[in-house]
């Protein structure tokens, strides 16, 4: 029983670990638009206020893709144990 | 301390409007299903506020980025991102832990989204005000 409860919170740190690789594409994403913005800027100063404007609406929703992945890691370590543990003692007391 | 930019500060203004209304809407949606409790609203509070630091610290990161070399500008905005990421994790994380209630805990780091959602719409309207 320890065994298999200790099976389950590993899988679950796991799991929360694996999602939140999906974190680092925001981050790369968010760094090429800020860096081509660099260049647009230094092209044409006089747009700054419009492409600062545009890039914080864009990186915004772009970080909503890393929100996801954090969500299912937070349910993965906070709710999803105390849920499998739960299933994994009925199941065991169904069974004798 | 440099200044906060003006278009930041307006953007930062305009998400915190946003969230404070969306908030204020799933409160009553937990009052109206009778699973409201004082924890659901300081839980809320605690993200929202996360959601809209959040969003000002990388209007923030955006604006210093922007003076940059594009290289240097790139590493600072993934290096604000990873950090922005773990302050949202460990504002929702105490609010789970203190007041035991996940989704005014998760939900409201969402509330942003939202309001960019409505944004075309809001932005038209501002638009034709400033023609005028």
């Amino acid at each position: 029983m320890e065994l298999a409860i200790g099976i389950i919170l590993g899988l679950c740190a796991l799991g929360a670990g694996m999602a939140m690789i999906a974190g680092i594409g925001p981050g790369i994403g968010e760094g090429n638009a800020v860096a081509s913005a660099c260049e647009a800027i230094g092209r044409q100063p006089e747009c700054r206020g419009a492409v600062t404007t545009t890039m914080l609406m864009g990186c915004a929703v772009a970080e909503t893709t890393g929100l996801y992945a954090f969500v299912i890691a937070f349910l993965l370590l906070f709710v999803a144990p105390g849920r499998f543990v739960n299933i994994l003692v009925d199941t065991m007391s169904s069974l004798g | 301390m440099s200044k906060i930019d003006d278009t930041v500060r307006r953007e930062t203004v305009y998400i915190a409007v946003w969230v404070l209304i969306l908030s204020v809407i799933m409160q009553a949606v937990f009052l109206v299903v009778g699973q409201w409790k004082i924890g659901v609203l300081l839980s809320n509070v605690l993200s929202a506020t996360a959601a809209i630091a959040n969003f000002l610290i990388m209007g923030i990161t955006i604006q210093k980025a922007v003076d940059k070399e594009q290289k240097d500008a790139a590493q600072m905005m993934k290096f604000s991102q990873s950090a922005r990421l773990f302050m949202q994790f460990a504002f929702a994380a105490v609010g789970v832990l203190l007041f035991n209630a996940i989704i005014p805990s998760i939900v409201p780091l969402f509330f942003p989204r939202v309001a960019i959602a409505f944004r075309p719409y809001i932005g038209k309207k501002t638009d034709s005000k400033v023609e005028e």
